[in-house]
């Protein structure tokens, strides 16, 4: 289980800076990825600006924008897994871009994003898996609840994610098995912290991890629903495509629920 | 020593009084502007805030299926429209016709202009009417 703090600011009408540092509650198998398009799925402190290149209101509770997302991101958290020493991972690029239109009765959204990690060619670090993502959401509001402001505003949304998620690398240490961090790998320790280590040898080779990465789809409803300055959101994906490379844990769902206050100043 | 103050201060109160007696502030009362691109809850509210941070906003109402934003001001205010539009515009939205009830004259020009605004339109002059100012509704785009 993890927790993902979240911060936006908005300095200009087009362009938006954010920060997100989610971070572990509980130990064990966490899904490599990311859990959404703005947010990274292991403990890293990632900083996004987003661009709304394209904006255009075409009629009354209409609006189509499209959005263009760059960031960067570096590990804040590395904590033993169950089987399998904690890959000390390098600072990650992120790009991802976002385009929808919104109404009164009916949301369209499509998303794709890419994040790559750093020391792949030279071979001499630890690496995690980059990853490719695409989303699709579609929402409804049930006429029922198209109600005026300022009431509640809910509405429902079916949403499909993929990714690919690329092979990961290991630093091959004296001890372990070298088969990476699936459910066959048995290292014997973790990795030593890189600062606290002055080799008085050349490092190690590195092994690409057989066990990691993959092509996943995931499909389900969620909700969103804004009231005055708040907005809860909470939503459960069912894995509807699996692919993994060798033996990994299988997911069969994820849920996720989030909690924003929005600042939008005084007010009457 | 006590004299000098006590004419300062009436000196003082009197170009107060001038001050106010003259027309600084514009006298916009209601308007009823159409906004594309409102869809949810939380843009109302973004837009409602915002308008009341312009000053002199008694009260805004926004209707998510009209896309109107019904605001009444206060007397006295120093509200213009081009302010308005512009945060209209910063908040991601497209402002669109209005119908505005305001008091005000018609300049040299022929055009009526809010008093204190400096915000003029062109507004058909009623048939009859004596040198006091104007209150009329009219719309503009």
């Amino acid at each position: 289980m993890m927790f993902g703090p979240r911060v936006v600011y908005g300095f200009r009408p087009n362009v938006q800076i954010s920060f997100a540092a989610p971070f572990y509650i509980t130990q064990g198998e966490h899904p490599t990825g990311r859990s959404t398009a703005m947010m990274p799925s292991i403990p890293e402190a990632e900083v996004l600006v987003g661009w709304r290149f394209y904006h255009a209101t075409p009629s009354v509770s209409t609006r189509n924008e499209a959005t263009f997302y760059a960031g960067g991101s570096a590990t804040t958290q590395s904590l033993p897994v169950s089987n399998s020493p904690p890959l000390q991972s390098e600072p990650a690029l992120y790009v991802a871009l976002a385009a929808g239109r919104v109404a009164r009765t009916y949301d369209i959204w499509v998303g794709a994003g890419y994040q790559r990690y750093g020391e792949w060619e030279s071979g001499e670090h630890d690496h995690r898996s980059n990853t490719l993502l695409g989303s699709l959401a579609v929402g409804w509001r049930p006429p029922f609840l198209n109600k005026g402001y300022p009431k509640p505003d809910v509405r429902f949304f079916w949403e499909t994610t993929g990714e690919e998620v690329g092979m990961a690398r290991s630093r091959r240490t004296p001890g372990s098995t070298g088969t990476g961090h699936g459910h066959d790998a048995v290292p014997t320790f973790p990795l030593p912290s890189r600062s606290a280590v002055i080799p008085p040898f050349p490092l190690p080779p590195t092994e690409i991890l057989r066990n990691s990465g993959g092509a996943t789809v995931f499909s389900g409803p969620s909700v969103l629903c804004t009231y005055k300055s708040v907005a809860f959101q909470g939503g459960i994906l069912f894995a509807a495509f699996e692919q993994l490379n060798g033996r990994q844990l299988h997911e069969d769902v994820r849920v996720m629920v989030g909690f924003t206050y929005y600042i939008l100043g005084r007010r009457k | 020593m006590i004299c000098i103050f006590k004419f300062r201060l009436r000196l003082v109160l009197l170009v107060v009084i001038l001050m106010a007696a003259a027309p600084m502030h514009a006298e916009y009362l209601r308007i009823q502007l159409r906004v594309y691109g409102l869809d949810c809850g939380l843009c109302a509210r973004g837009v409602a805030a915002s308008v009341q941070r312009l000053g002199g906003v008694n009260s805004v109402d926004v209707s998510l299926k009209t896309g109107l934003l019904e605001i009444v001001l206060s007397p006295g205010n120093h509200f213009r429209m081009i302010d308005l539009r512009r945060v209209i515009r910063e908040n991601g939205f497209r402002s669109l016709e209005a119908t505005v009830t305001a008091v005000g004259d018609f300049n040299a020009s022929s055009k009526f202009e809010v008093a204190g605004s400096g915000e003029t339109y062109d507004v058909p002059r009623p048939a009859a009417r004596g040198h006091e100012p104007l209150e009329l509704t009219f719309s503009v785009h």
